[in-house]
């Protein structure tokens, strides 16, 4: 079973303006995240000596951490970059960060990702420009694959037949996710939205509507961490990764399992039984909802409801503002941005500081977040606790 | 038969036995002669056991629906419009593996779950593409 342990902790949080940052490249908008991180714990470049990004999906580069670091004026110890999928990177490089604090690489490390996803594709473009980069293509271009979207409308479908779900289902957690965005002033969507507007949006990839596809955007964020006996030397309030597990099982969606193979299940009872908890100990869930189906096929796999429950787990109230385990309080990537995910690792870290203003779940103690990359090819679990 | 555009492979060493059995009218599924498991995509070792011993077998071409969606927007510009809306679908090919393709012909629109389809090669070009239709 995979075990974190609590010598190394997360002190500062960052996060960029979402939406268009036109004229900004993406080393720009990561150092902003940076620096914004930094400020939060009181601290500037020259305590970094450990630096962990990964590089932007519309335009990869390689070696980007090395970039990052000479422009923000960094001579590191500890520098990588490092690409698993939606969100799991983000968790991994909280997990290489705490490893390489905890093994003597490095003392304070930031850990970032952010791009110009939505100003810097090429024009026209639709989603997140993944040309070329996942590998596949051979099996997926011939047939009229491409992109992300049309993949999750299969694996939709193919839930609606499992479950007897339909779209109202995918509404439900559309709704709900809505109502959070609201109270988060860094939201690309500031209107609510209701289950009819959801159903009479533009069909994308049936049974996938514009409203359950994420926001391409662009934006940053970023977590600084150091050993706890520096965070407390320093005063700075902590998180601790309580635990973290990650599963991969295909990448291209012709090697996709049935659904209750996905790896999520088997990352998140990891996940539970290192931390020594259930669903029913969390105080909110971040989970990866790059599409509305993604976060029901969450919810289901990681215990809050019987497979297929999800839709009527979202309408009991449980996920909404206020609910017994509200589910991405941002606005997740449905409603504020998409943003790698890394603003769901943010976002639970600032719940758990208690620094999360009108959205502020009371007495948050205990956070899970989820990821999953590619079509649920990587999946990971982590539980975040307020120290 | 529908007007069809389409994004032609670039083959590899491994893969071109695969391109140019569609060309012949097959569909060829990669099978281990160590272990006896039938893959698909062709890749060099057996995805099961590892085992480097491969040969290639004829599908009979026929499967399951296990999904499908319709492709509401062009994600290759303005001359795909035409295409709109088109399906794509995972096949349970009878032998085993599970393969995205497209689908065409009589019925499309009211594809479900659990249909039986039939492998239908639609030519683009210089190359046979492995389709299906609905049985």
């Amino acid at each position: 079973m995979p075990r974190v342990n609590d010598d190394a902790v997360i002190i500062g949080l960052g996060e960029t303006a979402v939406g268009k940052l036109p004229g900004l490249t993406s080393v720009q908008i990561q150092a902003m995240a940076v620096h914004d991180a930094l400020r939060s714990c009181g601290l500037s470049i020259r305590d970094v000596d450990g630096l962990i990004n990964l590089d932007p999906y519309s335009f990869p580069n390689s070696m980007f951490a090395i970039t990052l670091a000479e422009y923000l004026g960094l001579k590191p110890s500890f520098c990588e970059t490092v690409d698993v999928g939606g969100t799991v990177t983000g968790m991994t490089m909280l997990q290489q960060a705490i490893w390489a604090i905890e093994s003597g690489h490095c003392r304070t490390a930031v850990c970032v990702y952010g791009e110009n996803a939505l100003t810097g594709r090429p024009a026209g473009g639709h989603g997140f420009w993944l040309k070329n980069l996942m590998g596949g293509e051979e099996w997926e271009e011939p047939f009229g694959l491409q992109g992300m979207v049309s993949m999750y409308g299969l694996l939709a479908q193919r839930y609606f037949h499992d479950y007897g779900a339909d779209e109202a289902d995918l509404g439900a957690i559309a709704v709900s996710t809505r109502e959070h965005a609201l109270r988060n002033d860094n939201s690309i969507m500031k209107k609510p939205m209701t289950l009819e507007e959801h159903r009479a949006s533009r069909m994308i990839c049936s049974p996938l509507r514009l409203l359950d596809c994420s926001l391409v955007s662009d934006g940053g964020g970023a977590l600084v961490l150091t050993s706890a006996a520096n965070a407390r030397r320093i005063g700075a309030r902590m998180v601790r990764m309580r635990s973290f597990a990650m599963r991969m099982t295909h990448n291209t969606v012709s090697q996709m399992p049935n659904i209750e193979q996905l790896g999520m299940r088997d990352a998140g009872r990891d996940a539970y039984e290192a931390a020594g908890i259930g669903p029913e100990d969390l105080d909110m869930a971040q989970l990866h909802d790059a599409f509305t189906i993604s976060a029901l096929i969450t919810i289901d796999a990681l215990g809050f409801c019987e497979p297929g429950g999800a839709g009527d787990y979202i309408r009991s109230g449980a996920t909404a503002p206020g609910g017994s385990c509200p589910v991405n309080t941002h606005g997740g990537l449905l409603s504020q941005a998409h943003i790698g995910g890394m603003l769901h690792l943010v976002e639970a870290v600032r719940q758990l500081r208690g620094e999360a203003g009108k959205r502020q779940v009371p007495n948050a103690r205990l956070a899970l977040v989820s990821g999953n990359g590619g079509i649920f090819s990587i999946c990971g679990v982590s539980i975040l606790e307020r120290v | 038969m529908e007007d069809i555009l389409a994004i032609l492979p670039n083959p590899t060493k491994e893969t071109a036995p695969f391109w140019e059995g569609c060309n012949r009218g097959e569909l060829l599924l990669s099978t281990c002669e160590d272990c006896a498991q039938v893959f698909y995509y062709p890749r060099l070792y057996c995805p099961q056991c590892g085992s480097e011993k491969l040969g290639w077998r004829a599908s009979a071409g026929r499967g399951s629906l296990y999904s499908f969606t319709h492709v509401g927007v062009s994600f290759y510009g303005p001359t795909w419009e035409s295409q709109l809306p088109y399906t794509l679908v995972l096949v349970d090919l009878d032998e085993g593996p599970r393969m995205l393709s497209r689908l065409v012909g009589a019925g499309r629109d009211e594809a479900k779950i659990g249909d039986r389809l039939r492998l239908e090669f639609v030519e683009y070009k210089t190359q046979k593409l492995p389709y299906f239709s609905i049985e």
